[in-house]
């Protein structure tokens, strides 16, 4: 059973914003709502970070536990979902997400006429059957469904933004945080967001040697 | 004289096309109209099938990220 997660890598981000535009074509979002957006921390000055925020699938979600309806549900890939027929738009899961990722179509207004909560689906649509019009209008395209990874990760230029079965990201990150070496100040700039393919080899090379050794012990 | 049966016979052809092509209009629109709505099958999350699965274009999407 795979475990479904996003990983943003700072060192790769550069603003393009290519995550949210193809996540808004997609999904087809109205205006106003936003199911992922770029944040960057220390804006203009020299090594700025830069992060694509939307839904992370928590793995204990709050939205999940403050719910009053009770709308919210988890795939077996450990991905979060909710059913917008029980959905009343109160604003709960807005105020206990840390990561801001609920967006209310109706913008800001008294309690209960925000309209339908909306959220990152990791492209995995809703509980209406696979790829059906209904399912497309109430939570857009169901790419996991097609056998495919959710359109922003597929999208991003760089690959800075990661997508996918958690063990299989995760490896891939730590592969290129052992090709940049050491972190720090210093660290910042082309070398260290892709690395030298030499020193990926070498550290690849060291880490079977590492293993062989633990397994002859 | 000539020319004004002529136009006559012009004028009723194009009104009896106009009431016919109305006609077949309002046959089509009743019968768009007469199809019952589908509604929306609801399938609940532990039915529901199409989940992940490492194909092909996946398994590309991982090489590309580790270049």
């Amino acid at each position: 059973m795979a475990r479904m997660k996003f990983l943003s890598d700072a060192e790769r981000c550069i603003e393009c914003n290519g995550c949210v535009t193809a996540c808004k074509n997609e999904h087809e979002l109205p205006w106003g709502v936003n199911r992922r957006r770029v944040v960057t921390i220390n804006d203009g000055v020299p090594g700025e970070k830069s992060i694509s925020v939307s839904c992370m699938h928590c793995s204990d979600a709050p939205c999940m536990a403050v719910c009053p309806t009770n709308c919210f549900y988890k795939t077996e890939d450990g991905v979060v979902l909710h059913n917008k027929d029980a959905c009343i738009g109160c604003g709960y899961c807005l105020f206990a997400c840390p990561f801001g990722a609920p967006q209310f179509p109706s913008g800001p207004a008294a309690f209960g006429a925000r309209g339908k909560m909306d959220k990152c689906t990791f492209c995995s649509g809703g509980p209406e059957e696979n790829n059906s019009k209904e399912e497309f209008e109430k939570y857009g395209r169901n790419r996991i469904s097609e056998g495919k990874l959710p359109a922003c990760a597929e999208m991003c230029a760089t690959k800075a933004l990661l997508a996918g079965d958690a063990p299989v990201i995760s490896d891939i990150f730590r592969d290129r945080a052992l090709r940049r070496g050491k972190a720090g100040d210093a660290a910042w700039g082309w070398t260290t967001a892709y690395g030298k393919p030499e020193q990926a080899q070498e550290r690849t090379q060291e880490r079977a040697r590492e293993q062989n050794r633990e397994g002859q012990k | 004289m000539n020319n004004k049966e002529t136009n006559l016979k012009r004028r009723s052809f194009l009104l009896a096309a106009g009431v016919g092509s109305a006609g077949a209009v309002a046959v089509v629109a009743t019968a768009v109209t007469g199809k019952e709505v589908a509604k929306p099958v609801v399938v609940s999350a532990e039915e529901k099938s199409g989940s992940y699965e490492q194909t092909a274009h996946v398994s590309n999407y991982y090489r590309t990220a580790r270049v």
